[in-house]
């Protein structure tokens, strides 16, 4: 069956015989295996190697890492993974290279802000510490705000959203 | 991504509206100036009971205040009347907060001038070297006609304000506090007020019986030189500068140290406290409340948590300014 995989890819094969492989490589995890086998060293015989060793990998990491905001995953089909991945990496690479563009075609964004703001961009949003309402009720002590408008400020800093304040 | 670009776009859109000439005469601001002066005066010297109402994102709380001023010492009582009860009552020195549900009293007793009021009404000239100060349309709030009082950054390190006060007296009836993008982050209005005579027993707290057998967390704050320590800022966020550095408890026990910032509307406060003893894990990162942003980060086998009513990458950046070199 590889062989004729392979013979498809090169346009080898007669139509009936094609039918055969393309069934196979419907149906069959190995038939589908062979075929990004033979793509990825044809691909790297050919030396069209678009990213580098471990991208992938890479990807895999810094995707764990970010808060997942879309669909609940999907099942981890190892076959079909390495090729989302790829997918993936393509797509990070394209929005980075447009985020990218966007700055470089913008002359008149201050220099300032496009040092500081990527910091917050790059920050992990987190849940307020258990604590949260010690720290500010600790800090409205010191707000300018007591000054302008008396204890009323004060409600913004015993909030009972804030976790920790029923403890 | 796509969304952090978007973000970026109207960041700097913001940027762009933000430095648009106001179109705001000397003149104008002068009688800003003059408006704005007198709300810290009202606030300072006016007896009220009022009810008032404070909104943030979702959160929409109402709460009753009650304020006497007079020769025996100013009493100020606050009364959160929405979800979880909560009352704050401030006398002379002290604040205390309390907590029915847990059962405990915060106490935080004032160590020096400068803690409250945070800020004087002949420092107002000050203000306008950070914000552009103007004058609003005049409207009527909860029977009272008002003048508005704008306060327009004049960087993006801090927010802008929009205030209204009863033309009359200068007491501050509604209070915006407005981001670059011209969103509004948290605003109090007062729904209903009565300036004059207040009875001193209103202002007397209604869980004193009670809070006689609950918990007390007394802040214990003590004046404090942190540098000495070995903890320093490594840079300065433009237009804040130090107001107090002290020592003190947050919660039951944690000993921190607290260094306050303020550009005279706005303040941060960084809080250092060592990493043993703590019962929480530490989750880096930064944190949104309303107006509020929390940004944490461990210096040195310590967490730095800063706190601050200012946008999230001022607070950032203050946090990151933090630094620990080992004392000689």
């Amino acid at each position: 069956m590889n062989e004729r995989i392979s013979a498809l890819m090169d346009g080898e094969l007669e139509r009936r015989e094609a039918g055969g492989a393309l069934d196979a490589l419907k149906h069959e995890g190995g038939a589908r295996d062979a075929w990004r086998r033979y793509h990825l060293i044809g691909d790297a015989m050919r030396d069209t190697r678009l990213l580098s060793a471990g991208f992938a990998a890479r990807v895999t990491m810094k995707l764990g890492d970010e808060p997942t905001v879309l669909a609940p995953r999907a099942k981890p089909l190892l076959e079909q993974r390495r090729w989302q991945l790829l997918s993936a990496a393509a797509s990070v690479a394209a929005v980075a290279f447009v985020s990218f563009a966007y700055f470089s075609q913008d002359p008149a964004a201050p220099a300032v802000p496009v040092a500081q703001t990527p910091a917050s961009a790059e920050t992990a949003q987190v849940a307020p510490p258990e604590t949260a309402n010690d720290y500010l009720l600790a800090h409205q002590g010191y707000s300018p705000r007591n000054s302008l408008q008396g204890m009323a400020a004060y409600v913004r800093t015993v909030s009972s959203d804030a976790r920790g304040s029923r403890r | 991504m796509r969304l952090r670009a978007l973000g970026l776009a109207l960041a700097f859109c913001g940027v762009c509206e933000a430095q648009t000439p106001a179109p705001t005469a000397s003149q104008g601001t002068a009688d800003a100036m003059v408006l704005l002066r007198k709300i810290y005066q009202a606030t300072e010297k006016l007896s009220y009971s009022g009810t008032f109402v404070y909104q943030q994102a979702d959160r929409t709380e109402t709460s009753r205040i009650d304020r006497v001023a007079g020769p025996g010492g100013d009493i100020e009582r606050v009364e959160v009347l929405d979800g979880m009860p909560r009352e704050i009552v401030r006398t002379r020195d002290t604040v205390r907060c309390y907590l029915p549900e847990s059962q405990t009293v915060k106490v935080e007793r004032r160590i020096d001038q400068r803690a409250f009021p945070g800020m004087l009404p002949e420092h107002v000239s000050d203000l306008a070297r950070n914000y552009t100060i103007s004058r609003g349309e005049r409207v009527r709030i909860a029977g009272y006609d008002c003048e508005a009082v704008l306060l327009t950054p004049k960087d993006d390190l801090r927010y802008g304000y929009k205030l209204w006060a009863d033309a009359a007296t200068g007491m501050l009836l509604k209070a915006r506090t407005i981001n670059r993008k011209g969103d509004v982050v948290e605003q109090f209005t007062f729904t209903q007020l009565a300036i004059g005579n207040v009875p001193r027993e209103r202002v007397r707290t209604r869980n004193g019986n009670a809070a006689q057998s609950w918990r007390v967390e007394d802040a214990a704050v003590a004046p404090a030189n942190l540098a000495r320590a070995g903890w320093t800022m490594g840079g300065e966020l433009p237009g804040f500068r130090k107001v107090t550095e002290v020592t003190r408890r947050l919660g039951e026990a944690r000993p921190v140290g607290q260094m306050v910032f303020s550009d005279g509307m706005a303040a941060v406060s960084v809080f250092i406290e060592p990493m043993a003893g703590r019962s929480e894990a530490v989750r880096p990162g930064l944190s949104s409340l309303g107006a509020f942003h929390i940004y944490t980060r461990e210096v040195a086998n310590h967490i730095v948590t800063v706190v601050g009513e200012a946008p999230a990458a001022s607070v950032q950046r203050m946090a990151n300014q933090v630094e620990f070199r080992r004392p000689q």
